[in-house]
């Protein structure tokens, strides 16, 4: 079982990878350089370099660009809307209670893909960009959030604990944000928004990996901007056809192993005592 | 006590909507957008006669006469024709000739996603598997199937192409983004929580079987779950069969978005909206067949009117 402490730091630290390597990434990539014969991180450090000789890290820094801000806004609106759905079950409000219901049947009669699919095409093409799409696929799993902080705001009282804090003398404030959201849903809040966190991340490479693999255009982000799933195609290319790309493979994987330690050092660091 | 029959009739209900919802709002929202329609599938800079196409496309009198002119259509079996990715091919022809392809992918990704809950419910798999099964659960569609349209293009030659990928796809679809682990750690979840109910532990008493016992309970969950999980493969679908190349409605529906054939987009749409419909009436059956078994009387309980 991994300790409460160490999981938030290591998370942390992960999270703060990431974030920085947002901050640094250019806002335009190298010029090509076709002279180099050797791709590999000992020849371009610290990670080596893509088809054209530009380095790597530029590609990773401009990925973690694209997913940065559209993932954390995702996670965040999730994270809300599963506090939300905790605390009107702890109210009873057996109105909204169902209006939730309703609403998580309808948005989840459709696979997510498809829906994300018809937003990216009916985005014009001068807004077309991951935050749309990370906002949609946010709305399409708060139902599934809601519906599982309701289901802890059940189990640990509901509005019994509520009408119990009360008898204390508790103010609203204590009882509700602190006692309720912040001790009882914190673990699923937080699990939630984090996982909602890194499917957005994959999201945007898969979109991206789709595009790239057809030579299309993106519909995560700009043209002369380029992804972690053009990483991934490299290493794609190294494991189907020998190119001497399997550096970039690593790198891939490294990047898409350090989202997910993220998403589950934050979920063991905000579990249930 | 609410209504055993609410559940199912509502869910009967969405199923029977939603076909027709999909398509009517789809068609509203590409009216609401900036500009008319007509100018956005074919811009007026770049390309000539849009007053035309409006015409052939029934672009030209409102979204009502598009749509009625479309599902009058549609109900007879013709989709229409492709706008921008086969301009003028029969969509009728891409979509069933796509259909089969999907419906093998997903029937064959969903064998390991029904082992896992039939293992879970019968309390074979063990705890201590957990964390492999999370980790498991965390591996993303596109990576597996990145991995698996490399594994195919190497055994090209041994294992043949469309039939490989196929299965490759089932296999990536099958595990990834938690399609199996969510099948276990799901299923068991719903059923040991009934385990431990005390009607349970008196079945058990009685020398009945623990599943026999919490089986008519745990069925409306289940079935919840099921169709989750299928509505998950499909929605995976879309990116396996883009990166092995399978030429499935999820293929169609990528293609046809990335030029804004709406043409195309329409009528997928809608197949997919019948399939998640088909699923919600089979919810709702089984819902219902679920609570008239658990009311219906058992056979040698008498009354204790006395």
């Amino acid at each position: 079982m991994i300790k409460r402490w160490p999981a938030l730091v290591v998370s942390a630290v992960l999270f703060a990878l990431l974030l920085l390597l947002a901050l640094v990434a250019p806002e335009f990539l190298s010029g090509p350089n076709f002279d180099l014969t050797d791709f590999g991180p000992s020849a371009l450090p610290p990670f080596g370099a893509d088809d054209r000789g530009r380095p790597l890290w530029e590609l990773a820094a401009q990925g973690a660009r694209v997913v940065a801000l559209p993932s954390v806004f995702a996670g965040l609106m999730v994270g809300s809307f599963a506090a939300v759905g905790g605390l009107i079950r702890s109210m009873e409000w057996s109105r909204a209670d169902s209006a939730v219901q309703a609403f998580g049947e309808i948005v989840g009669a459709m696979p997510r893909m498809v829906v994300i699919l018809i937003v990216a095409l009916l985005l014009p093409r001068d807004m077309r960009g991951l935050l749309p799409l990370a906002a949609t696929w946010a709305l399409l799993s708060a139902p599934g959030a809601m519906d599982e902080a309701a289901a802890v705001a059940e189990r640990l009282g509901g509005a019994r604990f509520v009408e119990a804090l009360r008898a204390h003398g508790y103010s609203r404030w204590r009882i509700f944000v602190v006692h309720v959201v912040g001790y009882n849903l914190r673990p699923v809040i937080v699990r939630q928004a984090a996982e909602v966190t890194m499917q957005v991340v994959f999201l945007e490479i898969s979109l991206s990996y789709l595009a790239t693999s057809n030579n299309d255009p993106s519909f995560t982000h700009p043209d002369n901007v380029r992804s972690w799933a053009d990483i991934l195609h490299l290493g794609y290319r190294a494991l189907a056809f020998e190119a001497p790309f399997m550096h970039a493979l690593f790198l891939g994987l490294t990047l898409v192993a350090l989202v997910a330690g993220t998403t589950i050092g934050l979920s063991r660091a905000a579990r249930a005592r | 006590m609410k209504r055993w029959w609410v559940r199912p009739l509502v869910r009967t209900i969405s199923a029977l909507v939603l076909p027709m919802v999909v398509p009517v709002l789809l068609t509203l929202l590409l009216w609401a957008l900036p500009g008319d329609p007509a100018s956005i599938v074919c811009p007026p800079e770049n390309c000539t006669g849009t007053e035309a196409l409006a015409e052939r496309w029934n672009l030209d009198q409102g979204p009502m006469h598009f749509f009625t002119e479309w599902a009058t259509a549609a109900l007879g079996g013709e989709l229409g024709n492709s706008w921008r990715m086969q301009t003028g091919a029969s969509v009728s022809t891409l979509v069933f000739d796509s259909i089969p392809h999907t419906l093998a992918l997903i029937g064959l990704a969903f064998i390991p996603t029904l082992l896992g809950s039939v293992l879970a419910a019968l309390d074979v798999v063990h705890r201590r598997l957990d964390p492999l099964l999370y980790l498991l659960g965390l591996l993303p569609a596109v990576i597996l199937a990145v991995m698996a349209a490399a594994w195919k293009v190497l055994t090209y030659s041994e294992f043949g192409g469309e039939t490989a990928a196929l299965f490759l796809g089932a296999a990536v679809l099958g595990i990834a983004d938690g399609a199996f682990s969510g099948a276990v750690t799901g299923t068991r979840s719903v059923s040991a929580a009934e385990r431990q109910q005390r009607y349970t532990g008196v079945g058990v008493l009685r020398g009945e079987t623990e599943l026999a016992n919490i089986l008519p309970n745990i069925t409306p969950a289940l079935a919840g779950q099921l169709r989750a999980r299928i509505l998950h493969l499909m929605s995976g679908a879309v990116v396996v069969e883009v990166v092995l190349k399978i030429d499935g409605l999820g293929d169609l529906l990528w293609q046809a978005a990335l030029v804004q054939d709406f043409g195309v987009v329409l009528p997928v749409t809608t197949i997919f909206a019948c399939f998640s419909a088909a699923l919600l009436l089979v919810q709702a059956l089984v819902e219902g067949a679920a609570a008239v078994w658990v009311r219906w009387s058992p056979s040698g309980v008498v009354g204790s009117s006395a």
